[in-house]
């Protein structure tokens, strides 16, 4: 029988991590993925990532794959892919199909890295063709390039939902609703306003009633709820969609770790069931850990410090890692891990009902209903500074939750963005620094949250400087249309300038000039005639 | 319905391009990628009748989980069309219940 120092189940973020830390450390270590490529869900994330320079904020996911790729490569670690466990014993022992057959693998320890499944909520037509899953929409279009339909319902206003629903817009695709039986949306609200500023309504106490067709979706009705979340009726409402999306929540694939005999708890915190497991990611059963989202659902950075964690504890149980090392790198991770989890988006507050800031700022109820900040309410924010007066170019930084997120301050060489040692903390604008326009700010902020303004560009107009990522990429001197917050056709628009650079990471910065009076409005683009819509 | 060129991801990579039939008629797709992403591609999203209530089934999990999206390959019924990569000259079928015809068809020159 094959023999490893370490089994790792699972090649996404939290097995990658882990393999490579162990491996690093110098254990013999096989990682198994069922897929035929590596790196879980993470070559579908094509959006900048949250969290600090040590989380890797704002390089793109799929980006981080490739990177974690070639560590794994470089220390070693055995990949051996299409190779799906389907059993795990206590006694550590692996059954690994592969083709027509089942292997057995013994290892001295074990890394079950295995994810989440997404969840279903049946309803009529739910099993019609063009149902699918927010995995299946991010594979087609982020993996094969092709468009999973023309005009995509979006169920579930989660992170999952909001982030899908924007790259379906970048897949050249419509969104034509988000629509969440919840009283207030879910994921954050700079996910929420990037693609309502792009004209996508928020239908929030709205449940699916039924997607219809003649072998196919063709429509979709919902309709609002109460607060027992029944259907008010005569609130129905139908849209043409050839798609529905569901993006209603993920459970961890904990399964095998049931089967291997590992105490399970049912947390609905965490999703579902979770293994029980020690500070390190380890089971009750010696030996066998679990990292990621299969020991609670979060995001791929916490994913990625819990596989470090466990990896190297593997290695520290095994005699490969001195304990001092493993003590070391044990406490930089926890740190790390600990500035993820906080702020309003923190495993243990997700659900409860926030009134305020941690700074006390009572949040904008638009926002959570509608995704995106009424102008009126920007002003309690510390990262909001009316300069109308101003002639110089100034930041508005709409970023209103306390999210762990920092690269806004990180990469502004003026230092003219404040968050601290806390990065869930507000960015704060520092009155006294000068910007020097360089747009930085605007590309890196992985919320897109960003704006910078130039109040007197020229007599009675302002320039606005918006990212933009879609494409067709409009070309300097169109003329089209402003869109407020809300995607609302605010007023004519022009772009005199385009920014494409290789630090931008293609978050091209558009600057339009557009009349004074909308300055503070003004956050997107169309090309099209401001009269005829 | 394929991106031609993604602001963030560029232009898609693909393998060669290739023909291969459904139901009968002449596709066009590229080497590799899944069967499923060819037939969305192309506009098909029916993959299946359910043999029971003769519900039509397509694409739902697109990670080869759900079965949703099975279909008869080259003679063979039941193959997850989401996982499975695609070859010039594949023979791709509608799958009714577990055979290519409808209930009380005709199972002769299908193909
Ligand atoms: C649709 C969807 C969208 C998401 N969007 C985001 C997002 O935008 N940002 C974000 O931060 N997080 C997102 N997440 C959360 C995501 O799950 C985590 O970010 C992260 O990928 C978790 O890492 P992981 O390594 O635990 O699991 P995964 O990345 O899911 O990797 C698990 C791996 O295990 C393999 N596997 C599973 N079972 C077996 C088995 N029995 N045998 C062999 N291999 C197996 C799988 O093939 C997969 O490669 C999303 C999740 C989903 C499902
Ligand atoms: S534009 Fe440049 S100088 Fe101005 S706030 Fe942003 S990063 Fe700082
Ligand atoms: S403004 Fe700063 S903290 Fe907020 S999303 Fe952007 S980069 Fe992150
Ligand atoms: S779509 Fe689910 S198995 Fe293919």
């Amino acid at each position: 029988m094959e023999h490893y120092d370490l089994a790792v189940v699972g090649a996404g973020p939290a097995g990658l991590s882990a393999a490579i830390e162990a491996a690093g450390a110098g254990m013999g270590v096989v990682v198994f993925d069922e897929n035929a490529k590596p790196g879980g869900q993470l070559f579908k994330q094509i959006h900048k990532f949250f969290g600090s320079k040590e989380h890797k904020a704002k390089t793109r996911g799929f980006q981080i794959g490739r990177e974690l790729l070639e560590e794994a490569r470089a220390v070693g670690v055995k990949a051996e892919l299409n190779s799906a466990v389907v059993a795990v014993y206590g006694n550590r022992e692996l059954a690994v199909s592969q083709g027509e057959k089942i292997k057995r693998v013994k290892s001295d320890a074990i890394i079950i890295a295995t994810g989440a499944s997404e969840n279903m909520t049946p309803f009529e037509g739910w099993t019609l063709p063009g149902v699918i899953g927010a995995g299946a929409a991010q594979t087609l279009m982020n993996l094969h390039g092709v468009m999973p339909g023309k005009r995509v319902l979006m169920l579930g206003s989660g992170n999952v939902g909001l982030v899908v629903s924007y790259q379906l817009l970048q897949a050249g695709c419509q969104v034509v609703a988000v629509a969440d039986i919840a009283r207030t949306i879910g994921g954050y609200g700079v996910h929420a306003s990037k693609i309502a500023r792009c004209g996508v309504p928020f239908y929030l106490s709205h449940t699916i009633i039924k997607a219809q067709g003649d072998g196919k979706v063709e429509n979709v009705i919902i309709g609002e709820t109460d607060a027992k979340r029944e259907l008010i009726p005569g609130t129905e409402r139908c849209f043409e969609a050839d798609t529905v999306c569901v993006a209603v929540g993920l459970s961890p694939m904990s399964q095998l770790l049931g089967q291997a005999g590992c105490r399970m708890v049912n947390e609905p915190q965490k999703g579902g069931f979770v293994p029980k497991v020690n500070e390190y990611g380890e089971t009750d059963i010696k030996g066998i850990y679990a990292a990621g989202d299969v020991s609670g659902i979060e995001e791929a950075s916490a994913a990625m410090i819990e596989g470090r964690i466990s990896g190297a504890a593997a290695a520290n149980a095994a005699g490969f890692m001195p304990d001092g090392e493993f003590k070391a790198r044990f406490e930089e991770c926890e740190t790390s891990l600990a500035q993820l989890r906080r702020g309003m988006f923190a495993p243990g507050r997700k659900g409860a009902e926030q009134s305020e800031t941690d700074e006390g700022i009572p949040l904008s109820r638009a926002l959570l209903s509608k995704g995106y900040i009424d102008e009126n309410e920007l002003s309690a924010f510390p990262g909001f500074r009316d300069c109308s007066a101003l002639s110089e170019t100034y930041p508005v930084i709409e970023c209103t939750q306390n999210i762990p997120c920092n690269p806004c301050q990180d990469v502004c060489p003026k230092g003219c963005i404040h968050v601290g040692n806390d990065i869930t903390a507000l960015p704060v604008l520092n009155p006294k620094a000068s910007c020097s326009a360089c747009g930085m700010c605007v590309a890196a902020c992985s919320g897109q949250a960003i704006f910078l303004v130039q109040p007197h560009y020229e007599p009675g107009y302002a320039l606005v400087t918006i990212p933009y990522e879609f494409f067709p990429l409009p070309q300097k001197g169109d003329k089209g249309t402003a869109l407020s917050r809300s995607g609302e056709a605010l007023c004519p628009a022009q772009v005199v300038d385009v920014r494409d650079a290789k630090a931008l990471d293609n978050t091209r910065l558009l600057s339009i000039k557009v009349p004074s009076s909308h300055l503070n409005r003004a956050r997107f683009f169309v090309k099209g005639d401001f009269a005829n819509g | 319905m394929r991106i031609k060129e993604h602001p963030v991801l560029g232009i898609p990579e693909k393998g060669k391009a290739v023909s291969f039939y459904f139901d009968g008629d002449i596709f066009s797709g590229y080497e590799e990628e899944p069967i499923a992403a060819a037939l969305r591609a192309a506009g098909v999203l029916v993959h299946r009748h359910t043999s029971r209530r003769n519900e039509p089934r397509g694409i739902f999990c697109a990670i080869g989980r759900c079965t949703d999206c099975v279909m008869i390959v080259d003679g063979e019924p039941n193959v997850r069309t989401c996982i499975t990569p695609l070859k010039e000259g594949m023979r791709v079928q509608t799958q009714y219940g577990v055979s290519a015809v409808p209930e009380g068809g005709d199972a002769n020159g299908t193909l």
